[in-house]
């Protein structure tokens, strides 16, 4: 099956380009803010309501602030590279957001809601995420400070676990549509039924995994103050500090705006279909689970996180990955892999349900 | 040569004359990463759009954040990085650069498409059936040296484990105790 996508002239291309940019920042702005009521929400506390109606614009006073404050080169920090870091950090994380489809070729005025188009699109989405580690590492080093280095390692080490796992959970969809492009995944998805339905293990392992790229908790090592001071981001201030924060947050929505994408069928939706409409929705709902996680689970310790990505996520996903190719492979109906994803949902309802003893290990008492 | 093509050469052989001019091997590696970048962009101008990501992902991505961890581990990232044991080897390390470039070159003279298909701007749907079909020989040949080579690299580099070094009956106590 092939699908064909208009192209559009440059200057829309440009157009929707920097539509994205501001969109993405206006985002990020508003995020810190929903995501601070929403914490203190889920904590009996009322959260930022001083600055305008219900803390309206407490983005803009924060951004005032950390504009103005005091920006610090340290001493013994490598100075082009220091600014180099959270520059490359935003840039890498606003390229990937441009090839997420919002609806049907047309529906942007006459042109299409998506940046660019690519045949290799999840390639592409792997190459930008792998680059924007970049940023965390080179941020770790230029600081030249030991609790920055320490907390680079760490934070590009767990990244590039778990991209492991991302990737891996990603061919089992990639087989099933026989297509990268984000398009064709979502027009297939259209055409039979969720991505959801049948690869539910990969489902888990890419929203895991995807939440560790994005270094929310419970993966949220970097921020791990009471080990590391702040991370990576120790010895930054003032705006580069908030270009440190306004990247994560990026990653944040960016992959809350893929997971829908690449198993939620995307813009599409078995009724009412209206562009647009669903995205948000399932954007939003993505982002609200994600901070409901952070209020509510807590941080991993440091060879928990690397044994998780590395015992559980990658094994889970090669194997699920070998379920689906011996499935296409053979040609069998595609139905096979709906009852084994279903199964696989019982058996993690059973895990979640069943709740052994604790064991104590060592001492009596 | 258009302008683009004079850019990318121009960038090409700059950041490769600064991976190698550098001092600060943390500088040299985000030259390479630069270099990568660029070749990348070489390839997916050339209609090899596969080639170019993956370009991306491996070597830019992987392979120099594999760098970067070893350089950092090994706290190399100093400007002085002491006494060159090598002694005047620059003359040398040119001549055989030359001398490479030029088995290249000569072996792309004599290259000849060695197969006539359309690989549809490189995509893997098209690459695909080529690489694990026609050539899968080759692919697995060529695995097997990679993990050759990687197995050697680890047995090279591993240390003489102490307990070898004993004589046999203190080793033997050692290993009781």
């Amino acid at each position: 099956m092939t699908w064909s996508y208009p192209v559009d002239p440059y200057w829309m291309v440009a157009l929707k380009a920097l539509l994205v940019v501001v969109g993405l920042l206006t985002a990020f702005a508003f995020m810190t803010l929903i995501e601070r009521r929403l914490l203190a929400r889920f904590q009996v506390r009322m959260g930022p309501n001083r600055v305008g109606p219900f803390g309206l614009f407490q983005p803009i006073a924060d951004a005032i602030k950390s504009i103005f404050k005091e920006d610090l080169v340290v001493e013994r920090a490598d100075k082009v590279l220091f600014v180099l870091a959270p520059l490359l950090g935003v840039v890498f994380a606003l390229l990937a957001f441009g090839a997420i489809p919002f609806g049907p070729p047309g529906s942007f005025f006459g042109y299409s809601p998506w940046v660019v188009n690519l045949d290799l699109g999840l390639l592409y989405l792997f190459a930008v995420s792998e680059m924007a580690i970049y940023g965390i590492f080179l941020a770790g080093w230029a600081s030249g400070s030991k609790y920055s280095l320490l907390g680079s390692l760490r934070s590009s080490a767990s990244l590039i676990s778990y991209e492991l796992g991302l990737g891996l959970a990603l061919l089992a969809p990639v087989l099933l549509v026989g297509s990268l492009n984000l398009n064709d995944l979502v027009n297939w998805q259209k055409e039979n039924g969720w991505l959801l339905l049948y690869a539910f293990p990969a489902f888990l392992v890419y929203a895991i995994a995807a939440l560790a790229e994005a270094a929310r908790t419970p993966f949220d090592l970097p921020e791990a103050e009471q080990e590391l001071v702040g991370g990576y981001h120790t010895e930054y201030s003032s705006i580069k500090w908030a270009l440190f924060q306004m990247t994560e947050y990026i990653h944040f929505i960016t992959a809350s705006a893929l997971i829908p994408t690449l198993f939620l069928g995307g813009w599409t939706m078995p009724v009412l279909e209206v562009p647009y409409l669903w995205m948000f929705l399932k954007i939003a709902f993505f982002l609200f689970l994600f901070i409901w996680i952070r209020a509510t689970w807590f941080r991993l310790r440091y060879d928990q996180l690397l044994r998780f990505g590395w015992g559980f996520l990658f094994p889970v996903a090669l194997l699920w990955f070998l379920v689906t190719a011996f499935v296409v492979a053979l040609d069998l109906p595609r139905t096979y892999l709906l009852y084994l994803s279903a199964l696989s949902f019982l058996a993690l309802m059973g895990a979640v349900l069943y709740t052994p003893k604790p064991v104590r290990k060592g001492g009596g008492a | 040569m258009s302008p683009l093509e004079g850019l990318a050469l121009f960038l090409l052989l700059l950041s490769g004359v600064l991976v190698v001019t550098l001092r600060n091997a943390i500088h040299a590696a985000l030259a390479l990463i630069l270099n990568f970048l660029v070749l990348a962009g070489v390839y997916v101008a050339l209609d090899a759009r596969f080639l170019g990501f993956i370009q991306i992902i491996v070597y830019a991505g992987a392979i120099v954040v594999l760098f970067l961890f070893v350089i950092m581990l090994l706290f190399a990232a100093q400007g002085e990085v002491g006494f060159d044991p090598l002694v005047r080897s620059k003359p040398l390390a040119a001549l055989l650069a030359l001398g490479v470039a030029g088995a290249l070159l000569s072996g792309l003279w004599g290259l000849r498409p060695a197969f006539t298909q359309d690989l549809k701007g490189g995509l893997p749907q098209a690459l695909g059936p080529l690489l694990y079909g026609d050539w899968l020989l080759v692919l697995l040949a060529v695995g097997f040296l990679l993990m050759a080579a990687t197995v050697v690299a680890v047995a090279l580099v591993q240390p003489a484990r102490p307990l070898d070094a004993l004589p046999r009956e203190e080793r033997e106590r050692e290993v009781v105790r």
